[in-house]
């Protein structure tokens, strides 16, 4: 994935300033910041759910949206933005799954209904997607029966299920208290292990550093610092940075 | 007059009256969803339109919008439609106006699914139509259910004002009885008639409900 010089304003806010972002196949970046940085709104312009002003956006040879002469972000048309929707998943910070679905279901729809995978293929892989994240024996249970780190196991499987190339993650663990988290950040790590591509926005820093290769350190919608994930945590050049770091015990 | 003859006058009354219940049902839940989308619709005009409908039909007795139903096609356009029309004037009217207060039972439904299950469903990939139909819409029938009872149990007693259109439904087969027999007794058992159709309806409403309840959010 390939963000350049992107732009986003809500109203006279400006909320990106100048972005840009390569994501590697393989490649597993964290995305840190004091809230209201910019960094949701960054993925959410990079998971097509807002859309950019200016800047390009390209998944792998798709061209998602690029710069006009003036600068303005200038999206494809709906079959290429379709084709890229394929390529990405997005876990939710507050999971999103669909309460009148069983586990099973929610995992198993998209690719029957979206994807138009057989029924059976598509079930017995959103088995063993579910087995894998620890969720066996829960498949005909409904969300609300589960506990929100099972529940953000089942999106993880939810999101994996369309076989993305590249994972989003926003804050996936900020609505879990801390025994929950790290059920979620396992498998995240497992993921991380397999080379999954992911780019993950969170507020867990000994996790950054552990399973990000790269890490970016966002602030007033810039980036004001990136490199990789162990050296920017643990000696961060900018004074911006090693006062947000210091509020973790860094 | 024996007690089972005025029984059998009276369910034959019930039969009319059964039939404007389910085709105002047939009419009114489906065209319901087109009203709230409607009144949501992002082009501007037809969401004015629909806010007008809605307000005339809520805005109005269904008596009244009955009888312009009823004789609206001769005083208007000259239309003598025969002796069959008033059971068509009937539906439209009931139709119409169910719909109207469906439309906004839906809206409020509709506008209270939160917004990452549209987002969550948009970034799977889901079509505008399937988000509809597969999320969204069985979400807001489980949440619409308590106040969807409510307007079904109060068209079972709407049902009455067919009445002035001369449709022999229950409550006019009751009075009639009363009329000629001089007696009480008629509005009596018409009473509890519509009390045990809509004891009837209220099982049913809670059956569906308790099925409902297998999820929560």
């Amino acid at each position: 994935m390939k963000l350049e010089n992107a732009r986003k304003s809500f109203g006279d806010t400006s909320v990106l300033k100048d972005i840009s972002l390569t994501v590697n196949r393989g490649d597993v970046l964290a995305i840190i910041g004091p809230s209201g940085g910019g960094k949701s709104t960054l993925l959410r312009c990079c998971t097509l759910l807002e859309t950019l002003d200016g800047g390009s956006l390209s998944y792998g040879d798709l061209d998602v949206c690029v710069n006009d002469t003036q600068g303005n972000a200038v999206y494809g048309p709906p079959s290429v933005v379709r084709q890229a929707k394929q390529r990405f998943g997005l876990v939710f910070q507050s999971f999103n799954l669909f309460p009148h679905y069983t586990v099973l279901k929610n995992v198993a729809d998209a690719p029957i209904s979206v994807a138009k995978v057989p029924k059976a293929q598509a079930e017995e892989r959103a088995r063993a997607l579910l087995a894998k994240m620890g969720l066996a024996g829960k498949e005909s249970m409904v969300p609300c029966e589960l506990s929100g780190g099972q529940q953000q196991r089942v999106a993880i499987a939810r999101a994996l299920a369309m076989n993305p190339d590249v994972l989003f993650f926003d804050e996936p663990t900020s609505a879990l208290d801390p025994e929950l988290t790290q059920d979620v950040l396992r498998v995240i790590r497992e993921l991380a292990a397999e080379s999954m591509t992911m780019v993950i926005v969170t507020h867990e820093m000994s996790f950054a550093r552990d399973v990000a290769d790269h890490l970016v350190f966002m602030d007033g919608g810039t980036i004001v610092e990136e490199g990789p994930a162990a050296q920017v945590i643990e000696s961060p050049q900018h004074e911006r940075t090693r006062a947000f770091l210091r509020n973790y015990g860094n | 007059m024996d007690f089972s003859t005025m029984m059998g006058i009276l369910l034959s009354g019930l039969g009319f009256t059964v039939q404007i219940f389910l085709i105002t049902l047939a009419g009114s839940l489906p065209l319901g969803v087109l009203v709230a989308l409607g009144r949501m619709s992002k082009c501007k005009p037809v969401a004015l339109l629909v806010r007008f409908y809605i307000s005339i039909m809520r805005g109005t007795p269904l008596m009244l919008q009955l009888m312009f139903f009823m004789f609206g096609p001769y005083y208007i356009f000259g239309l003598s439609l025969g002796n069959d029309w008033k059971y068509w004037a009937c539906s439209i009217g009931f139709i119409l106006n169910y719909a109207a207060y469906f439309g906004e039972i839906y809206r409020s439904g509709i506008q209270s699914i939160p917004r990452g299950q549209y987002e969550a469903a948009e970034v799977l990939g889901y079509t505008k139509f399937q988000t509809f139909t597969k999320i969204v819409l069985p979400q807001v029938v489980k949440r619409i259910l308590p106040a969807m009872s409510n307007e079904v149990i109060t068209l079972v007693k709407d049902t009455s004002l067919a009445f002035v259109l001369g449709i022999m439904e229950l409550f006019s087969q009751a009075k009639a009885l009363a009329a000629s027999q001089v007696s009480m007794v008629p509005y009596i058992l018409a009473g509890v008639i519509y009390w045990v159709f809509n004891f009837i309806v209220e099982i049913v409403l809670t059956r569906i409900e308790k099925r409902m309840n297998y999820y929560h959010d």
